[in-house]
């Protein structure tokens, strides 16, 4: 991917998803997870991630080929960010909506040629109130940029 | 509760990370990498011989202390974090905080947070900040005004 396609990327939007919060799966993953008691319906903060990753329109696997990469390149998380705006509830269904924010490369001494891409996420309530925003960034080894 | 710039969050521990609750939330996840389920592929990787948790549950157990501590889990407000290293199977972890700075009303006080996860014996597995909003009732389940 040359610098320009990697520039181009910055504001493409992804196909609109959602999610919802299963009671089971709920159950599961506050188990998994070692969750504190949790007041009744109110979902474990975690769904702010897990509902905007689960209900992107598109597959991991699907934006990494949009950055010209596969997960057999070894993309690697950098950094997570959560705005909890509002409580999500178990049961409800939440439209996720987002796209690319930011797109750089960069060079390291040892890491040779990479590219951060961030992307932003938006859980949306039924009511069009946006609950949760979550951030994301991965790291691209470009062995060939 | 009333916090200030130096307070020290709960920590909370995790005795012994399951190797099973990784099959769950590789399920849950949609997440087909083996490192979190098949532990020869872990060695094959040359990465161990211990199954590897999911990044985003290392996240949970920092939400889960900044929950126990708030009393709420509508306190948070924010969190960002940065992945150094790994947790693996069998790994005692402990998550903890402190308070950086405060701002508020007097009723309601939101409090900047440096959080961490550590494997005790091993390295920091994650690092970050949180932004937490304490109110007087916290403690008791109350939420706080927006």
């Amino acid at each position: 991917m040359t610098l320009d396609d990697l520039e181009r990327l910055v504001g493409v939007e992804f196909p609109v998803g959602e999610f919802t919060i299963e009671g089971y799966e709920h159950w599961l993953a506050t188990d998994a997870v070692d969750s504190p008691p949790l007041p009744a319906g109110v979902a474990h903060p975690m769904y702010a991630y897990y509902a905007a990753l689960g209900g992107m329109g598109l597959t991991l696997d699907e934006l990494f080929a949009m950055v010209g990469s596969s997960a057999a390149d070894g993309p690697m998380f950098g950094e997570a960010g959560l705005e909890f705006r509002e409580a999500m509830r178990v049961g409800e269904t939440y439209r996720v909506e987002g796209g690319i924010t930011s797109a750089a490369r960069k060079t390291g001494k040892r890491a040779g040629v990479f590219d951060i891409v961030s992307f932003e996420l938006r859980v949306v309530d039924p009511s069009g109130v946006v609950a949760a925003v979550s951030t994301n960034s991965f790291i691209f080894p470009r062995r060939t940029a | 509760m009333r916090v200030s710039a130096g307070t020290a969050l709960p920590n909370f521990e995790v005795d012994e990370v399951r190797a099973a609750a990784m099959k769950t939330m590789a399920v849950l996840l949609r997440d087909p990498n083996p490192i979190h389920f098949d532990p020869d592929a872990v060695a094959a990787l040359g990465m161990g011989d211990r199954v590897i948790n999911q990044g985003p549950t290392n996240m949970a157990y920092v939400v889960n202390m900044l929950v126990a501590w708030a009393g709420h889990p509508a306190c948070i407000r924010a969190l960002k974090v940065r992945f150094l290293d790994n947790v693996r199977g069998g790994d005692r972890v402990v998550a903890g905080g402190v308070v950086t700075s405060v701002a508020g009303d007097g009723r309601h006080q939101i409090a900047e947070c440096d959080v961490w996860l550590d494997v005790v014996g091993g390295p920091r597995a994650l690092a970050g900040s949180a932004t937490v909003a304490v109110a007087a009732g916290a403690a008791t389940g109350e939420t706080p005004a927006r």
